[in-house]
């Protein structure tokens, strides 16, 4: 008898492995239950009215309401159009959107009653974002119809107040032709640019080239560069917009000169340049309000010298996205980290809770030294190069690009920068398909778009 | 607030409560069964003739040799390891030779292999040994005193249990907003079948205990009461039953699961009568392995197939699932009493039974009832045996198995594609149910959108998920009573296996230890694999959760496996005694 109850201790064993599958499945339920309960086939909630709460803006504007008829968006085409990507669409096939990914939230899921409603109506949550409706519908319509992104956030807050990503569609009425058309006007319509996309930078990748070389090449501001329009390496010519003779560093950066950043990476090598992009956030993604970006991409590992040239000016296999490049202006402008940008105020949960937005850590991609000295050339870039017309008193330091694609296709313009202002504290990033120069595509949408919003700072 | 809110708001506060009342009921069952358990002190002593030393007789059953592991150790190196087996039946005490290699000798005389039965003063000399056996009174012995626990009736138990399902009834006939008196029928007949049990077995049979019962009632009863918030999809043009009508043909499925309970209980009572007699049920073991392989024979030869298992049987009417049953009929051959497990160490019969039961549930196609066989073999196994080398034997014969399985049936691998990837499934077969599970469990929220009104289940509309209330019925509680009350459910028959250990050197035969530990493992098992099935923890397999889940063959088969923990209780086979010659035993608990 006493074997048998020392044998029968393997019943234990099941009652273990049950405990153990059991705590598995409830850490389960607690973690990913919202996301369980609110789909399109759950029954509890029809189709269209899924999502019951509201979306607003910074400043209250509501930019998506349900009612019995269901889901009802902004009143103005063009707002709804500028924050489809951001707000998101009915059919929730926009996944870095708020209708998606607090989609729990709207549609008054919570942990203790499911969406059981024992009180009465459902209480949904309401989320709140960062962005500002008027300066989105200035950037939408500054893109004029291009495809792209613009981006503009405050680097003291991180918080973001324009998120624009094209091409757009009305959400309220979403157009016939959306899934049937074939000109590709449409392309890319579910995907936020500024979060989800990657563009060749062109020569906004100059400004990783000169992290490089400030921090590798203690003569910097002494050496001059000579531009003859053209320059052979590794037997392979690298090629100049224009030929622009003897220059300094600053005026190279200036005069964007191709054969003067092509011959610094090459002098820095590829392991170095590596080193610069990989510290700078190149192939990590950002989280943005939970929601993961595209990484950036730099690689030239064993690339040869004629490759790396071109890579130090922002082609080869170069690619970056918008997000990415946003934060790193937020870091030259606040001492080489910036605050994580974000685009998501407060959600106020099913309960009345009122929940902050995802908790924001800093990206340190620079000495304080280094952004000083980066964050001085990019000045001089507006001042004495490009003109101040398009940033009027707003003391805007930048970097324009332009990043050939090939295939036929007008380059991809860029421009990324920041206003120096204490009293400004604003960074950006607008990016234009085949939108030919930055100076000419980007750099004017940007200009509407940090006008209208220093205006916000009066 | 108007008053359609406030009855929601009343039967979500009555939600709340049901969890509250459930572990309530819980908690005194195992502890009134742990108030009741025979504390550690001897039933009999034996002392040495030559030594005067008192030698404890703690159990029932008693191995009486030389090894450590046996319970009355003799350093005596004429003696075998383990020599004889002292054991009470129902006619008194007995003694066994196992054969030992001396013989075993009671007052001189050699004990044949039958046994011989030995009363307070007779002597029992194994090998140069002589023990004489002596009543606890004239022998006393110091035993460590032990705090008495007080336990609650088993009649306030038994309220308590009919309260919780007047809260379950009053959620069926409100649910989806319509009042429907269709549920107090079953309600009704819930109370006749466990108050009758009741009376029963306390009043007529004078049993004391009834915990194991109540239990069994409190999970019924959630489960019946949560089928009669479903009902079948009304034909085109067929009126809906009245709001005041009692009885209509849309609650088939609970009227046959509250008659599948009354069957259950027929079950149970009829294998608490036939384990009485020990060597009856020895008698009938190759009997009942025998009508098992004919059934399952059976199974194949006329079940039809459905839903790529062949296990059911059609008899016109009613269809059973014929493994239900065979489940017992395995507890039953592989159990064993201490005289047998001494003498015939091998497990080859029980080896050579289980195989063909598996391989008859391969050709059935019913692989989660396989692995369910498989792991109630490993438990008896491992009781009979001790034996780490053939529990190591069958795993590696299983994955043998699997593995052949795979290779020449490699179609069996597509059953478990979906899973750990439901959410790549959501409209295929692989993964439409689990993830139904997964999004109606959390609709539910911790205590549940109330009886009928949940969609998993379908609720009055009648339009359930496919095996909503057997296979996915875990869903079904999640959504419907709570997260809380489902892990409560779930959390009862775990706490079931672990009382199926802590009885298991105090029941009267090792026979009763391994079958309670066999039938509680297999009753655990069977409820992960539904639960966790279903939840896409471990692939879905299709069996039904213990209890819980519609389907008569495996409602009445529960309560036949309940039979088996009852069993293992001491008190449920001294009340009979105790009436039958009451002062049969003073120094025991006759009762």
């Amino acid at each position: 008898m006493k074997t048998t109850g020392a044998r029968s201790l393997i019943v234990y064993v099941f009652s273990v492995a049950f405990a153990a599958g059991l705590l598995f499945f409830l850490g389960e339920y607690m973690i990913n239950g919202g996301q369980w309960a609110v789909q399109p086939f759950n029954k509890h909630i029809s189709q269209g009215t899924a999502l019951t709460g509201k979306v607003l803006d910074r400043n209250g504007e509501v930019l998506a309401y349900s009612t019995e008829e269901g889901r009802f968006y902004h009143e103005d085409p063009s707002v709804r159009k500028a924050m489809l990507h951001s707000v998101g669409d009915t059919a929730g096939y926009i996944s870095t959107s708020v209708q998606y990914s607090y989609r729990a939230e709207l549609a008054g899921y919570n942990l203790f009653t499911g969406l059981g409603t024992p009180l009465g109506d459902r209480t949904a949550g309401n989320v709140t974002l960062t962005l500002d409706a008027d300066l989105c519908k200035t950037a939408y319509e500054a893109m004029a119809g291009r495809k792209g992104a613009v981006l503009v956030c405050d680097y003291t807050t991180g918080e973001i107040l324009c998120m624009v990503s094209t091409p757009s569609f009305d959400p309220q009425n979403p157009p016939e032709d959306l899934f049937t058309d074939e000109t590709g006007k449409y392309e890319g319509v579910y995907l936020n640019n500024a979060l989800s996309g990657t563009y060749t930078p062109g020569s906004i990748f100059k400004l990783v080239t000169t992290t490089a070389a400030i921090e590798n090449i203690p003569d910097l501001d002494s050496r001059t560069f000579t531009c003859q329009g053209s320059q052979l390496i590794n037997g392979n010519p690298i090629t100049c917009t224009q030929v622009h003779g003897t220059q300094s560093f600053q005026d190279a950066l200036g005069n964007s000169c191709n054969i003067a950043f092509g011959e610094l990476a090459v002098e820095l090598g590829n392991d170095t340049m590596m080193n610069t992009a990989r510290s700078l956030g190149f192939g990590s993604s950002l989280s943005i309000s939970g929601i993961s970006t595209a990484k950036s991409h730099y690689d030239v590992e064993g690339a040869s010298p004629d490759e790396l040239a071109w890579s130090g000016i922002g082609q080869f296999t170069d690619q970056v996205n918008p997000a990415h490049m946003l934060s790193l202006m937020c870091a030259v402008a606040s001492q080489g980290t910036s605050v994580e940008p974000s685009f998501v105020k407060s959600v106020s949960g099913g309960l009345g809770l009122n929940l902050p937005g995802m908790a924001s850590k800093g990206n340190s991609y620079m000495s304080a030294s280094t952004a000083n000295r980066l964050q001085e050339y990019m000045r001089s870039n507006v001042r004495d190069y490009y003109g101040e017309s398009w940033f009027p008193g707003l003391e805007v330091c930048a970097k324009t690009g332009t990043g050939e694609v090939g295939e036929g296709k007008q380059p991809t313009g860029w421009v990324v920068g920041f206003s120096s202002r204490a009293d400004l504290p604003l960074a950006f990033a607008v990016v234009v398909e085949e939108g030919g120069y930055g100076s000419q595509s980007a750099v004017p949408v940007a200009g509407a778009v940090m006008q209208q919003a220093a205006a916000l700072y009066k | 607030m108007d008053g359609k809110a406030w009855l929601d708001a009343g039967l979500f506060f009555l939600r709340i409560l049901l969890p509250v009342l459930t572990v309530g009921v819980a908690v005194g069952c195992f502890h009134s069964m742990k108030a009741g358990r025979r504390r550690e002190e001897p039933v009999m002593v034996l002392e040495d003739m030559v030594s005067k030393k008192r030698i404890p007789v703690l159990y029932w059953e008693n191995s009486i040799g030389r090894s450590k592991s046996c319970d009355v150790v003799v350093a005596d190196m004429t003696a075998s390891r383990d020599h004889a087996v002292l054991m009470r039946r129902e006619s008194g005490w007995i003694v066994k030779d196992t054969e030992s290699k001396s013989g075993t000798r009671v007052n001189g005389k050699k004990v044949d292999p039958e046994g011989k039965a030995v009363l307070p003063g007779d002597v029992i000399t194994v090998g140069s040994t002589s023990l004489m056996l002596k009543r606890t009174t004239e022998a006393p012995m110091r035993v460590p005193k032990q705090r008495r626990l007080h336990a609650a009736s088993p009649f306030s138990l038994m309220m308590w249990v009919t309260v919780i399902q007047v809260l379950l009834l009053l959620q069926a006939c409100f649910s989806s907003g319509a009042f429907s008196l269709l549920p107090v029928l079953p309600f009704v007949g819930l109370l006749v079948l466990e108050w009758g049990l009741y009376v029963y077995s306390i009043h007529h049979l004078n049993r004391v205990s009834f915990e194991l019962e109540t239990l069994g009632f409190l999970l019924s009863g959630i489960s019946v009461l949560l089928l009669s918030g479903m009902r079948t999809k009304p034909q085109e043009g067929q009126a809906l039953p009245d709001m005041l009508a009692l009885v209509d043909g849309s609650m088939k499925e609970t009227y046959v699961q509250l008659a599948a309970v009354f069957l259950g209980i027929l079950l149970f009572c009829f294998l608490i009568w036939f384990m009485n007699d020990l060597d009856r049920v020895m008698r009938w073991r190759l009997g009942i392995a025998v009508g098992a392989i004919l059934l399952f024979l059976a199974n194949l030869v006329l079940a039809k197939e459905s839903n790529g298992a062949r296990n059911w049987i059609s008899l016109g009417f009613i269809s059973i699932q014929p493994s239900e049953f065979i489940k017992i009929a395995f507890v039953f051959v592989g159990a064993s009493t201490l005289d047998r497990l001494q003498t015939a160490r091998n497990l080859s019969g029980f080896i050579f039974f289980s195989a063909a039961c598996m391989i008859f549930l391969f050709l059935m196609r019913d692989f989660g009832t396989a692995c369910i066989f498989f792991v109630t073999f490993l438990v008896i196994a491992f009781m009979r045996s001790g034996s780490i080398r053939t529990i190591f034997l069958a795993l590696a014969a299983a994955g043998l198995g699997a593995f052949l399985i795979l290779q020449f049936r490699p179609y069996v691998l597509s059953r478990f594609e979906g899973w750990r990837h439901v959410w790549e499934y959501v409209n295929e077969s692989q993964g439409y149910q689990q993830v139904r599970v997964l999004s109606y469990s959390a609709s539910g929220g911790l205590f549940g959108l109330g009886i009928g009104n949940g969609k998993l289940g379908g609720g009055t509309s009648g339009n359930p998920v496919f095996a909503a209330d057997s296979d996915l019925v875990f869903g079904m509680l999640c959504e419907e009573l709570g997260l809380i009350m489902a892990v409560c459910c779930v959390c009862l028959l775990a706490a079931l296996a672990v009382y199926a250990r802590s009885e298991s050197t105090k029941s009267r035969s090792t026979f009763y230890s391994i079958c309670s530990c066999a039938a509680a493992s297999m009753l655990l098992f069977q409820a992960c694999l539904n639960v966790f099935g279903s939840t896409d923890v471990l692939p879905l397999t299709g069996v039904t959760l213990p209890f819980i889940s519609a389907g008569g063959s495996s409602m009445a088969a529960v309560w036949g496996m309940l039979a088996f923990l009852k069993a293992a209780d001491e008190r449920t086979y001294a009340a009979r005694r105790s009436k039958a010659k009451a002062p049969a035993r003073k120094g025991g608990y006759g009762r």
